[in-house]
């Protein structure tokens, strides 16, 4: 399961210097279908248009996730959340997604990684203005697979808005989602006192030695 | 036997390794009264730089955002650097974004509650009651995920400090799509400059989407020091208010009564929060009528639809905000992800009283990359307002090369006439502005005549990359007979190629290099040397061995 987490932050990576290399002011305009109103955006909605490896509908789910920082206010370091940051589906399942903003800021409830051939981009995006909700649907591939879900915010993500979407059986654990898998980079949580503690961890260790060998000696 | 071999070896490679230009001069004269001078040997060859391919100076603009246009019966002005404003954008600030269509709302990437517009209040034809709303974002900052910042912005080839910004409302994603990490084009520094009308009824809702808290403060703009409700309205968490903590919001009023040109910022902890870049112009325009604004001016430069005291008085109108960066502070946004561990290093570690400035920028650029979109271009005789803002910690010595300005106003407020004088240096303090009056009249005063003319901070180190020259906040007049089709300046003298890479601002590229490959190129290593100075070492320390174990001898230890 780690070796296969390690290869998908090696694919993410590669594909990100393969993009990063030189900004197009004009490509953040693409074409999505998209629900606009002043609450907020449903993004590629889709209620009936089936995956190419499924024939039917397997079955319909509902789910109610919230956001805000309630949500995280039990998680150490962290500052937005969900109420809840993985969602296991069969393949080929429809789900209608009520989400709630209990936050006065945008938050965002984003799948990556969908057949673009049906979701513009590889999406299906719900975003809300603060102390707003709404509602969309999406179907599923039939495919075994891990999708990310997230807030694109800036940092958002970052600060625990990182969740994961399982089909079926999915393709392992992705990193960093709440609860579930570690951050691939973990910051330093040692004490500041650090070298002065390993400093006399070392000493003593000199001084147990050379007891030892005194000891021996006068034996 | 052995011992005395090795003292014999030690010595020789002592002898031998030792370099002769580091005798004593008087032994190396009688040293040449007796052998000569010595043998002709070359200095080392010059080594090749590093081969990186340059960027595009001046990317393409396929939809024409640069082309003069009319939308929503806005007349959107033409831009002539290579990358401007989404117009789009533009009209939808005109107008409001809860004012365009569906169509207009998409193109410009913004909410429907981004900038409402409502009510003509006076009856001169247009809207006086303005709500704004801004969010906060972080750019290249850190993650427990990627080691490379995220929601990448770079303020020069190759530089991307960490940064905070006050932002419009957009929709959808931070960054440009789901394989890059690279910020959208509109999600950048600095915070946009916001423009209203004096005797507007002005709210601006600060919806806090980062996770450390903050405030508005409206530096100069006037406003009650508490709204109707008596809550504080000034900003300053120690004596008005308290700070909008992450994921909440609040909303500041104002309907001010003195035009000018003033200044917004966060004001929590604000020593490190305003340099981090939570800072912008903030535009108080005169009552006029029919005078719809462009509320905000994302990444300040060119104001494409100006007021009518604007256009009755000037040609164009250019937003100018300097500010500078101390890598020592923005880095520490991407060394971790905890937010506690970030608070306590920018806020207890990091110590102001020490910093030094690395990065100069101009409308959130810096050098090459602000000739892309903070050129001033012109004609002969035509007249500019330019309004600058300086939001360094240092002062900075604007000067204009081939033109003389007129300050017209000072921290918002009127220059006398009799007081006003021309000038080619203007000193802006910290948190300063003024209002700069450019006339392209080639009278020997005015202006020298058509060309390319620099203009930047004369303080030496505001014209570097953390000291790498040509870099910081140098920006040009352009004459429009200097400007190709594209929108790049016809420049005359060296090739920028080099500029236009991360290896030249990393200290890897000789400054010359392009024009004189060679001459000054990096000198090469002198192995002989390096392979004598080796023998020298090991010599040495065969002696310190051999010394060492004559002494335990000595003292009886075997």
């Amino acid at each position: 399961m780690k070796l296969q987490r390690f290869f998908q932050l090696g694919l993410l990576l590669a594909v990100s210097s393969l993009f990063a290399a030189e900004p197009d002011p004009h490509a953040a305009h693409q074409h999505h279908q998209m629900e606009v109103d002043n609450v907020g955006v449903v993004m590629n909605e889709n209620r009936d248009r089936l995956p190419r490896d499924c024939t039917s509908v397997s079955r319909d789910y509902d789910f109610t996730i919230h956001a805000g920082r309630e949500y995280a206010a039990d998680e150490p370091g962290m500052i937005f959340g969900l109420s809840q940051h993985e969602v296991r589906v069969q393949p080929c399942s429809r789900l209608t997604v009520r989400f709630i903003n209990d936050d006065a800021v945008r938050h965002q409830w984003m799948v990556h990684g969908l057949p673009k051939y049906l979701y513009p981009a590889g999406m299906f995006h719900i975003e809300v203005a603060g102390g707003y909700e709404k509602t969309g649907t999406f179907i599923v591939p039939g495919e075994d697979r891990t999708y990310l879900l997230h807030c694109d915010l800036a940092q958002h993500m970052e600060k625990g808005m990182r969740g994961q979407l399982v089909v079926g059986t999915g393709s392992g654990d992705l990193w960093g989602v709440r609860e579930i898998s570690d951050g691939f980079f973990r910051s330093s949580y040692l004490p500041g006192q650090m070298y002065a503690w390993l400093a006399l961890a070392l000493a003593s260790g000199v001084f147990l030695v050379t007891i030892a060998l005194w000891e021996s000696k006068k034996q | 036997m052995k011992i005395k071999v090795l003292w014999a070896l030690a010595l020789c490679l002592v002898l031998v390794g030792f370099p002769t230009h580091w005798y004593p001069q008087a032994v190396r004269v009688q040293l040449t009264s007796w052998f000569g001078a010595a043998d002709y040997r070359p200095l080392p060859m010059s080594m090749d730089p590093p081969s990186e391919p340059p960027e595009i100076f001046c990317p393409p603009d396929p939809e024409g955002w640069r082309d003069a246009q009319v939308i929503e019966g806005v007349d959107i002005e033409a831009s002539a650097p290579c990358v401007a404003d989404n117009p789009w954008a533009v009209a939808a600030f005109v107008r409001g974004t809860n004012n365009v269509t569906a169509d207009t709302l998409m193109r410009s990437g913004l909410t429907t509650d981004a900038v409402e517009k409502g009510r003509d209040l006076d009856g001169d034809g247009d809207p006086d009651e303005i709500h704004i709303r801004l969010e906060v974002a972080e750019l290249n900052g850190g993650s427990a995920i990627v080691q490379a910042p995220v929601t990448r912005y770079e303020i020069a080839p190759g530089i991307r400090p960490g940064l905070w910004v006050f932002t419009p409302k957009f929709v959808g994603m931070a960054v440009e799509n789901f394989e890059s990490q690279q910020a959208r084009p509109d999600l950048r520094l600095p915070s946009p400059a916001i423009r209203v009308e004096q005797g507007d009824r002005v709210r601006i809702t600060l919806e806090n989407s980062h996770y450390m808290p903050h405030t508005l403060h409206l530096h100069g703009a006037d406003h009650p020091f508490v709204d109707v409700t008596g809550e504080g309205n000034d900003g300053v968490p120690t004596t008005s208010e308290m700070p909008v903590m992450p994921g909440m919001a609040r909303t500041y009023e104002l309907e001010p009564r003195q035009d000018g040109t003033m200044y917004y910022h966060c004001h929590v902890q604000p020593h490190v929060h305003v340099m981090m870049g939570l800072q912008g112009l903030f535009v108080i325009e005169e009552n006029r009528p029919d005078n719809w604004l462009q509320t905000m001016n994302i990444g300040s430069g060119q104001v494409r639809a100006r007021s009518q005291a604007s256009r009755q008085q000037y040609d164009r109108e250019y937003d100018l905000h300097y500010a500078d960066l101390d890598q020592q502070l923005s880095e520490r946004i991407q060394q971790d992800n905890d937010p506690r561990l970030i608070a306590r290093s920018m806020h207890r570690e990091y110590d102001i009283t020490d910093a030094t400035q690395d990065y100069f920028t101009l409308n959130g650029k810096s050098f090459p990359y602000t000739f892309r979109e903070s050129l001033v271009v012109g004609r002969d005789n035509e007249r500019f307002k330019l309004r600058v803002v300086n939001g360094g910690a240092k002062g900075i010595a604007l000067h204009t090369h081939g033109h003389k300005f007129t300050i017209t106003h000072r921290d918002g407020m009127a220059v006398p006439e009799a007081a006003r004088s021309m000038q080619d240096v203007a000193w802006l303090a910290t948190a300063q502005r003024l209002d700069l009056e450019l006339l392209l009249q080639n009278d020997g005063v005015h202006a020298y005549g058509p060309g390319i003319w620099p203009f930047h901070d004369h303080q030496n180190q505001g014209v570097t990359n953390d000291g790498i020259g040509p870099g910081g906040n140098i920006s040009a007049i352009v004459y429009a007979e200097y400007m190709d089709t594209a929108g790049w300046p016809r420049t005359q003298g060296v090739s920028w190629d080099n500029y236009f890479t991360a290896a030249y601002y990393r200290k890897e590229v000789p400054v010359w290099r392009s024009y004189a490959p060679g001459l000054f190129d990096d000198a090469g290593v002198d192995w002989l040397l390096l392979v004598r100075l080796l023998m020298l070492a090991l010599g040495a320390g065969m002696i310190l061995a051999l010394t060492w174990r004559g002494l335990r001898r000595h003292r009886g230890r075997p």
